[in-house]
C-alpha cells in the first residue's frame, strides 16, 4: 500500500472510530463553570484515545500507539479537529513537552517511570517563565543548590498552564550565575506533591483559570530527576519548546476553518446565502477564508519540509506570526457577527478551540497565541534577524 | 489543461532558470521610465523563439501540453524583474481558446505559434457588447494582433482581429510606465475570426489572469522587500544602519510574513487550477487578493523606508508601487473580486455540515 493510501485508510479508520466513541455531550460536560466536569471529561476522552492508540502517534514505536509518521500525525489531528472532538487540553504538555523531552534527553529510568504514567493520565506542566524572565527566558533566577543527592530549589514560576492540576513539572532552574545567562541553567523534573510547593491559579482575562503561579520554598528534588547535564538545561529546554513540531497549528487551523463555516451558517440562518450578510462582512469572510487556506497550504509545506529534513531557519516563526495575527482577525469577525450578544457572558465550553459559544471569550482568548511561546514581537525579531539578515538586537 | 505524459513534463525549476537568464539579459526595467526605446517587443519575440507560447497549448495544436506549473515560475520571475511585457494576455487566451474546444478556436491557437498572433483578452462589463464597448486601459493592447472579447453578462464571446472594421485601438499613457496599455473602442464589430461561448472561456480566462497577476505580485513583492532591506543595511543614521532600528525591522518582518502567506495560497491555487480541481476559480481569485495586497503594502512601505530618495524618480521603489497598484485593480478592484466570489465562499459553509 502506498503511503497516500495508508493515510487515506487511517482517516477512514479514525472517522469510524469517532462515530463510535466521541461523546455527543462533551460540550455540556466541559462548561467553563464546572472544572470537575471538565477534568472528568478530559480524562475519559484521553483514556479512549490512549486505548485506541491515537494519543501518542508521535512517540517512538516501542511505546503504545507510537511510531506513526509525521504525515499520519497530521492526518490524525485533522480528523479529530474536523470530527468536532474536544482538544486534549489537559494532557497536551504531558504528551508533547514532557514526553518528547524525556524521549530525546531523558534517562531510561526517567522514561520507564514517566511515559507509562503519562499514558495512565499523569498531568504535567511547564515551569519555565518567571516574573522577571518572560521573553528573556534565560534571565531566570529560581535557584537550585545541590546538596548530596538532592537539589534544593527556591524561587517563583509563573504562567504555568495547568499548574494547579499537574502531578509533575518540567522545571528550569539556575545552578550557576557566574557565566553567560544561558550557561548556568539546569533542567529538572519536579513532583508537584513535594514539600515547599505552593500553587496559586491565576485568573485570566477570560475569567478562566488555566494557568498558575508556582512558589518554591526549599523544595527537594532528587538528582536522578536531572535531565541532561547540570548547567546544560538550556539545550534541553529548546527540545521541550519545539516538541509539538507545528502540530498545534495544524490542529488549530483545521478547527478555525470549521469554525468559520459554523460562523457563516449562524450568521445566514443556516443557509450559507451571502444575501443574508452585510456586504463588508461577506468581503471579510472572503479574506479570512483566503488566509485560512493560505495557512493550511503553508503548514502543509512546512510539514513536508520537516519530513524531508529541509526546514529553513525562521519558517516556524513566519507560520506562528501569520497564525497569531489571523487568530485576532478571525475572532474579531466572530465578535462583529455575534454583535451585542457577545457582550453578555453566556458561559463557554473549555477545550473547544474556537467553538466555545461566546465570541468575546474567543476574541480575548486569541491573545494567548500572540503572547505565549515567543510573542509576536519576538517572532518579528527572529524573522528580521535570521531570515532577512538585519542586524541583531544588542 | 495538461495532456503531457509524466515523462514529457518539463521541470518548472528549469523554466525558472531559463526565465531568469532571459530576463537578466534582456530586461531594462527603467526603460519605460527614462524614455528609452521600449524593449517589450524584442523580449516578446525572444519568448516566442524560446517556445514559451507553446508551453501550455495542447499537443494537437502544436503545443507542448504542459500544466500551468511551468508558467508560474515564469510569471514570478517576470514580476521580480519588472519585465515590460504582458505575456499572460496571450497565454490566458490560449488556455481559454482551448477550453472553448471548437475547431475554430483550435486553429486560433496554432496561429499564435505559426503566425505570431498576440491576443489581448477583453472582458466587457454588463451593458457593453461587440456592438458597443469602450475600455480605457487594457493590458497588452499595443502590439496585440487580436482581441478575445467576452461579455461578462451576455454570454457572447468572439475572437476579433485588431484590424477588423469597428475596432479602434490606441496606446494610452498610464502611471505604470513599465508595461504597455491601450484603449479599446468597439463599434458594430461584425467581422469575427471565431465565435466563442463565454460560459466556457470566461472562467479560464479569468483564473489564468488572476494567477498571472498573483505570481507577478509575489515576485515583485519579494524583490521589493529584498531591495528595501539591502538599502536599509547600507544607509547609516545616528551612527548605525537604519536596518538595525527595531521599529523598521518589525515592519520588514510583517511584510515577509504577508508575502509568504500569500505565496502559499498562490502555489496552492496554481496547483488546483492546473488540474481544474475543486474550487479552482474561487481559489485563483482569493490568491490574487492576498498576493496583490501583500505587494501593495510592501511597495507602499518601501518608499517610506527609503526616505527622501524613495520620493525621487531616480530610485526604484515607485516602479514597484505603480506596478503593484495596477496589479491590484486591473480587471477588478479587490472589493469587486471579493463580491464576485463571496457567494461561492459562503456556500462552502454548507458543505462543511456533516
Ligand atoms: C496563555 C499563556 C500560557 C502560558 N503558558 C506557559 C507555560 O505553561 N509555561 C511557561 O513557562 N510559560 C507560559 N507562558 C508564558 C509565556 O511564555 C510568556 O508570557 C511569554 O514568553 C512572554 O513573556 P512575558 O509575559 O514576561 O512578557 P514580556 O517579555 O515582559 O513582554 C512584554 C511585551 O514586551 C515585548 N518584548 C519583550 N522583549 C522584546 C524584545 N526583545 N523586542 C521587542 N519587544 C519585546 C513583548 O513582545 C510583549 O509585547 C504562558 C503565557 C500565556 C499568555
Amino acid at each position: 500500500m502506498s503511503e497516500q493510501d495508508a493515510i487515506a485508510c487511517l482517516r477512514i479508520e479514525i472517522r469510524e472510530w469517532l462515530a463510535q466513541n466521541l461523546p455527543g455531550n462533551w460540550r455540556e460536560r466541559q462548561r467553563g463553570d464546572d472544572v470537575a466536569g471538565f477534568l472528568a471529561m478530559q480524562r475519559e476522552w484521553f483514556g479512549k484515545l490512549v486505548e485506541a492508540g491515537y494519543a501518542t502517534p508521535h512517540w517512538p514505536s516501542e511505546w503504545p500507539g507510537g511510531g506513526r509518521s509525521l504525515a499520519e500525525q497530521i492526518a490524525l489531528f485533522e480528523e479529530l479537529a474536523r470530527g468536532g472532538a474536544p482538544r486534549m487540553s489537559l494532557f497536551f504538555v504531558s504528551l508533547y513537552h514532557a514526553a518528547m523531552t524525556l524521549v530525546e534527553c531523558g534517562t531510561d529510568a526517567q522514561r520507564a517511570r514517566h511515559l507509562p504514567a503519562i499514558l495512565k493520565g499523569e498531568v504535567w506542566c511547564q515551569g519555565f517563565s518567571e516574573p522577571g524572565a518572560g521573553s528573556d527566558l534565560a534571565a531566570l533566577r529560581t535557584r537550585a543548590e545541590r546538596k548530596g543527592d538532592r537539589y534544593i530549589v527556591s524561587g517563583q514560576k509563573i504562567w504555568s498552564t495547568l499548574g494547579h492540576f499537574a502531578d509533575q513539572c518540567l522545571l528550569l532552574v539556575r545552578t550557576d550565575s557566574s557565566g553567560p545567562k544561558q550557561a548556568g541553567i539546569t533542567f529538572l523534573l519536579m513532583d508537584m506533591k513535594s514539600k515547599g510547593i505552593d500553587v496559586r491559579p491565576i485568573r485570566q482575562v477570560t475569567g478562566d483559570e488555566e494557568f498558575a503561579e508556582i512558589f518554591l520554598d526549599e523544595v527537594e528534588i532528587p538528582v536522578e530527576n536531572l535531565v541532561g547535564k547540570e548547567n546544560e538545561g538550556w539545550k534541553v529546554a529548546q527540545v521541550t519548546l519545539s516538541s509539538e513540531r507545528g502540530l498545534t497549528l495544524v490542529e488549530l487551523t483545521e478547527r478555525m476553518a470549521l469554525s468559520l463555516w459554523r460562523l457563516v451558517l449562524a450568521a445566514t440562518g443556516g443557509t450559507g446565502d451571502t444575501a443574508a450578510l452585510d456586504v463588508s462582512v461577506a468581503r471579510t469572510v472572503v479574506d479570512i477564508s483566503a488566509r485560512i487556506e493560505a495557512m493550511r497550504a503553508m503548514l502543509a509545506t512546512l510539514m513536508e519540509n520537516r519530513i524531508a529534513g529541509r526546514e529553513a531557519v525562521g519558517d516556524a516563526s513566519i507560520l506562528k506570526l501569520a497564525y497569531s495575527r489571523l487568530s485576532r482577525d478571525f475572532t474579531a469577525l466572530g465578535l462583529r457577527l455575534q454583535g451585542f450578544a457577545a457582550m453578555r457572558d453566556t458561559g463557554y465550553v473549555l477545550g473547544a478551540g474556537y467553538e466555545t459559544g461566546n465570541w468575546m471569550f474567543d476574541f480575548l482568548n486569541s491573545y494567548q497565541y500572540n503572547i505565549a511561546g515567543g510573542s509576536n514581537e519576538i517572532q518579528r525579531n527572529i524573522i528580521s534577524e535570521r531570515v532577512l539578515n538585519m542586524p541583531r538586537e544588542k | 489543461m495538461t495532456s503531457a505524459t509524466d515523462a514529457m513534463r518539463i521541470d518548472p525549476e528549469e523554466m525558472r532558470d531559463a526565465a531568469r537568464r532571459l530576463l537578466a539579459d534582456k530586461v531594462d526595467r527603467r526603460a519605460g521610465w527614462e524614455g528609452r526605446p521600449d524593449a517589450g517587443k524584442a523580449l516578446e519575440a525572444d519568448m516566442g523563439e524560446l517556445g514559451w507560447f507553446q508551453l501550455t497549448a495542447p499537443e494537437a495544436q502544436g503545443g507542448l501540453g504542459q500544466p500551468f506549473d511551468v508558467l508560474a515560475p515564469i510569471y514570478e520571475e517576470m514580476g521580480k524583474s519588472l519585465a515590460p511585457v504582458w505575456l499572460s494576455s496571450t497565454m490566458a487566451a490560449i488556455d481559454a481558446l482551448n477550453a472553448a474546444g471548437t475547431a475554430d478556436a483550435a486553429e486560433a491557437i496554432t496561429a499564435v505559434f505559426e503566425q505570431g498572433w498576440r491576443i489581448a483578452p477583453l472582458i466587457l462589463p454588463s451593458g457593453q457588447s461587440l456592438a458597443r464597448a469602450s475600455l480605457p486601459m487594457v493590458p497588452g493592447v499595443p502590439g496585440a494582433t487580436h482581441l478575445l472579447v467576452v461579455e461578462e453578462a451576455g454570454g457572447a464571446g468572439a475572437l476579433v482581429a485588431a484590424t477588423a472594421p469597428g475596432v479602434t485601438l490606441a496606446e494610452v499613457e498610464t502611471w505604470d510606465l513599465g508595461r504597455a496599455y491601450g484603449s479599446v473602442v468597439l463599434s458594430e464589430v461584425g467581422d469575427v475570426a471565431c465565435r466563442l461561448d463565454a460560459a466556457q472561456v470566461l472562467p479560464v480566462l479569468r483564473a489564468h489572469g488572476e494567477l498571472a497577476l498573483a505570481w507577478d505580485s509575489i515576485g515583485g513583492a519579494a524583490q521589493c522587500l529584498a531591495e528595501t532591506v539591502e538599502y536599509m543595511l547600507g544607509r547609516q543614521q545616528f551612527g548605525r544602519a537604519i536596518a538595525s532600528f527595531q521599529a523598521l525591522k518589525h515592519r520588514a518582518a510583517d511584510h515577509k510574513v504577508a508575502i509568504e502567506l500569500a505565496r502559499s495560497l498562490v502555489v496552492r491555487a496554481s496547483d488546483v487550477f492546473a488540474v481544474r480541481g475543486e474550487d479552482w476559480q474561487v481559489l485563483a481569485t482569493q490568491a490574487r487578493i492576498l498576493a496583490c495586497e501583500a505587494y501593495a503594502a510592501m511597495a507602499e512601505d518601501s518608499i517610506q523606508l527609503f526616505g527622501g530618495v524613495g520620493f525621487t524618480w531616480e530610485y526604484n521603489p515607485h516602479l514597484f508601487l505603480k506596478r503593484a497598484l495596477v496589479n491590484q485593480i486591473i480587471g477588478g478592484s479587490p472589493d469587486e473580486l471579493r463580491d464576485r466570489v463571496a457567494a461561492d465562499v459562503c456556500r462552502r459553509a454548507m458543505a462543511s455540515r456533516t
